[in-house]
């Protein structure tokens, strides 16, 4: 595994997600597709087998009516600072973290579709592609020309929008500088129309996640094994908070897709 | 030294293994992964130059602006416009995928234009003297509404209709000035009226959130009273006696299945932590009511100045409520579905409709909603094909002024319902766009907001043509806000569509319809992420019940089961919840479903 380093010198992005903001909208899961070449759902795919880089679940109080409270949880791939665990089980080196900016990166043209990675990643973060991607007849002409679609058989996952981050990068290199955190968001942060998910440099401590991870209503999911998620949600409620110990996503997939 | 077939096969046998050393092998891998990635069966995202394109969004009043990203021509992403005085730059998961629109499936491709506009001609002329021809426009206050009204004036027996809105189509609620805001089951947080002006809006005001439903708007409301289904004109009563100082309270908190105290603390914040602003998703009499003891007609409610419209136009027909026509009356129902806010039941419609062989034509993007009833079904651009206005919305104060300016050409066969009705009475309608942008600038009120720079300059320092421009560039007018805000007449109780119908014993359960906005809207194959796979919104024909009501029903997780109501049938698929009140079912709006429940009615959940 590539680990990170010296990061005083390098960027470290992360993400703050305040749930008590998010409406369950949905706009950053379609965002995301839109960005990333995701395609419609097959026919016979569910809400087990349909490709979702980020997620938004709904978590409850688990109480009855009428006193039942939910909240939304956006999920997508914790972008893990410490042994990433997709990171070490992958027999082809498909899974590298970027040293330059900590993201967590999946190589689809290496992957061989063992899924050893999606049973190790214990956020269920990762997405097999069942089939080949499709589009209606002409709304492929509407695909992001800066990602390729995957083919089926290979795993993927949110990667922080790599190709805008490439764009960015490109561009602040044409004006002569280096990239800087403010130079891009990815498409989930652009769309979310509450603004509970903020992006930023952990490294940079006026950043917003770097901020959530000061603040005492902050939580990382699974925090207690060791990853370092560099996902920060944020709650006031404490049977939100709660969900970072023992998540109840209300979904049992791992028969399916671990 | 002789060579043997031993030698031979130990030389291919050693390079085979050898090979496995070199790195040929695995390139050979790689580049086979690499050229399976590009197979035919996968599409390859076209190349071009980058541009950006500025336009609004037409898929509701809500009109938030839009950049696109286009490669070439096509736009390949939509995002909202940051600073933006009426949307601040937020786009909802609808709005972020109507590029897609274009090329849905069931999208109709051709219609019988030619044979429906003989056939509308030939019923008019046929119409008795107490039948009418109409047309049920279903998103009031365009351009293209203006042009139906000065049709139906030059028509015979003509009549232009709007859905039932008892405060009129130029009421505004002003979010702004709220800082209490009781909501009798509006989706305030999940595509009421502006999102991005409510979002901007909802730090100021404390939101109490009444229905029997934990919606997402319940879900962040700051209090969310979980009323019994049906109980919302009770509650609305009891906080009016409370307010008022009158009896009884009892017998009406009993209904909502609230205590008194609690009803007594919600109309206590009411009074004392006001601007109060009461909303429900109607406008239902009772809210109106509860909103002028409050003091908010004038307040948080205010009548908005109409967006200015040339002088030759004022000579229309008048905007008639559906509710007020007489049953039985109308001979000829044209329908403008291009745009539509809201899905109002066919049985809403149906029972104005006469009797023996009534005409009915729909203009639409599929036979998905009305087309299913109608005898023509006429196809139309959609959004972001279309070039249209939007109407303001109704949480905005000022009258606005906004253009959906075409991303895509729309393919050969479309229909323009404003060109077919206004031939009937033959007015051109092809300008009708420039001459109400050249009547705006003549009025010289209000300002214009550019993106160049997301800046506002006032419209009397702007040329005409350039404002034409500018609106073409997905620009957008906004009025000056009317100092003397004029207090709203609160008009005559109207039926409602799909008011609740009194319980009998064979419907036990009560059927509420969710997700209201997907019920006429086109929505993207991605849409599939948040439908299918995911459960963050409740799928068509799917129904969440109660586990206890469920058994009482005999039906599980996960079974199809027949909903049953006053209007007919429908096969659904079960969820459970605990979440959900015993006795309600849940189901998502589709055209079909709000057909058979409106927005709630008694029911009956069996076995299929």
């Amino acid at each position: 595994m590539t680990s990170e380093k010296k990061p005083g010198k390098t960027a470290r992005y992360g993400m703050t997600i305040d749930v008590d903001r998010c409406n369950g909208c949905g706009a950053c899961m379609v965002a995301c597709a839109v960005e990333n070449n995701v395609p419609p759902a097959h026919e016979g795919a569910t809400d087990r087998k349909g490709i979702t880089w980020i997620r938004v679940f709904q978590v409850d109080n688990g109480e009855d009516y009428p006193n039942r409270r939910s909240a939304f949880v956006p999920v997508l791939c914790q972008q893990c600072g410490k042994d990433a665990p997709c990171v070490s089980v992958c027999p082809q080196q498909a899974v590298e973290v970027d040293p330059a900016t900590g993201i967590v990166g999946q190589m689809p043209e290496r992957c061989l579709g063992c899924r050893y990675c999606m049973v190790a990643c214990p956020y269920h973060a990762r997405y097999f592609n069942w089939w080949d991607p499709a589009w209606p007849a002409g709304m492929e002409k509407t695909l992001n020309p800066d990602v390729a679609p995957r083919m089926r058989g290979v795993v993927e996952k949110c990667n922080f929008c790599h190709g805008r981050w490439h764009a960015a990068k490109q561009l602040a290199a044409a004006n002569g500088r280096a990239i800087e955190a403010v130079d891009y968001v990815p498409a989930c942060v652009e769309a979310c129309p509450t603004r509970a998910i903020q992006f930023g440099d952990l490294n940079r401590p006026e950043s917003a996640p770097a901020q959530a991870a000061k603040n005492g209503a902050s939580f990382r999911l699974l925090e207690t094994i060791g990853t370092e998620p560099k996902i920060y949600y944020r709650s006031k409620k404490n049977w939100v908070r709660q969900i970072s110990s023992a998540p109840k996503l209300g979904l049992g997939k791992e028969s399916s897709r671990g | 030294m002789n060579t043997t077939r031993r030698d031979l096969f130990k030389f291919v046998g050693g390079s085979v293994v050898g090979a496995l050393f070199t790195p040929a092998p695995w390139r050979l891998i790689t580049d086979s992964a690499l050229w399976s990635e590009n197979w035919p069966g996968i599409p390859r995202p076209a190349r071009g130059e980058i541009r950006t394109k500025f336009t609004n969004c037409a898929l509701c009043p809500a009109g938030c602006a839009v950049r696109a990203r286009l490669v070439g021509d096509q736009p390949v992403a939509l995002m909202g416009v940051s600073g933006h005085p009426l949307s601040h730059g937020t786009l909802c998961p609808f709005g972020l995928t109507a590029h897609h629109l274009p090329y849905l499936p069931t999208r109709l491709k051709q219609g019988p234009a030619k044979e429906a506009a003989e056939a509308v001609s030939a019923a008019i002329a046929k119409c008795g003297p107490s039948e009418q021809a109409a047309v049920l426009d279903l998103r009031p206050g365009r351009t293209a509404s203006w042009t139906y009204r000065r049709a139906m004036a030059s028509v015979k027996h003509g009549l232009y209709l709007a859905p039932p809105s008892p405060l009129g189509g130029s009421a505004a609620f002003d979010l702004q000035e709220a800082k209490t805001v009781l909501s009798f089951g509006a989706p305030l947080l999940d595509g009421w009226g502006t999102p991005g002006n409510v979002i901007a809006a909802r730090e100021n005001f404390r939101l109490i959130q009444a229905e029997p439903l934990e919606s997402r708007t319940a879900s962040l409301a700051d209090l969310w009273l979980p009323i019994r289904p049906g109980s919302e004109e009770a509650l609305a009563q009891a906080i009016a006696n409370v307010l008022a100082n009158r009896e009884p309270v009892a017998p009406f908190a009993a209904l909502t299945g609230l205590t008194e105290q609690q009803i007594t603390s919600v109309a206590e914040e009411l009074a004392h932590n006001g601007p109060a602003l009461v909303l429900d998703g109607g406008q239902t009499p009772a809210a109106m009511e509860l909103n002028r003891q409050l003091g908010s007609l004038g307040r948080t409610i205010v009548a908005r100045r109409e967006t200015p419209v040339p002088e030759s136009w004022k000579k229309a027909a008048p905007v008639t409520n559906l509710a007020s026509v007489p049953d039985g009356s109308i001979r000829v129902l044209l329908i403008d579905e291009s745009a539509v806010d809201g899905y109002l039941s066919w049985s809403t419609i149906a029972r104005k409709l006469v009797r023996d062989n009534p005409l009915v034509v729909t203009f639409a993007w599929s036979r998905q909603g009305y087309g299913r009833y109608a005898q023509f079904v006429l196809p139309t651009a959609v959004y972001p094909e279309v070039f249209d206005d939007i109407p303001p919305a109704i949480d905005s104060v000022a009258a606005a002024f906004r253009i959906a300016a075409p991303l895509v050409a729309p393919p050969a066969g479309m229909v323009n319902p404003s060109e077919f009705i206004a031939g009937l009475a033959g007015l051109p309608a092809a300008d009708a766009l420039r001459q109400r942008a050249d009547a705006i600038h003549k009025a010289g009120r209000g300002t214009l907001f550019t993106y160049a720079g997301a800046k506002s300059a006032a419209l009397r320092d702007v040329k005409p043509d350039n404002f034409w421009k500018a609106l073409n560039e997905g620009g957008c007018w906004l009025d000056a806000v009317d100092e003397k805000r004029r207090e709203l007449p609160i008009l005559p109780d109207t039926e409602a569509p799909g008011a609740t119908e009194s319980s009998d014993e064979d419907l036990p359960l009560v059927a509420i319809t969710c997700e209201t906005r997907a019920a006429a809207a086109p929505l993207s194959p991605l849409m599939s992420k948040l439908y299918q796979e995911s459960n963050l919104r409740l799928a068509a024909n799917h129904a969440v019940l109660n586990p206890v009501t469920a058994r009482a029903c005999g039906v599980a997780e996960g079974a199809r089961a027949i909903l049953q109501t006053r209007c007919g049938s429908a096969q659904i698929e079960i969820s459970l919840d605990s979440g959900v009140p015993p006795g309600v079912v849940k189901v998502a709006a589709g055209a079909g479903m709000i057909d058979l429940c409106g927005a709630s009615t008694p029911a009956k959940v069996v076995a299929a």
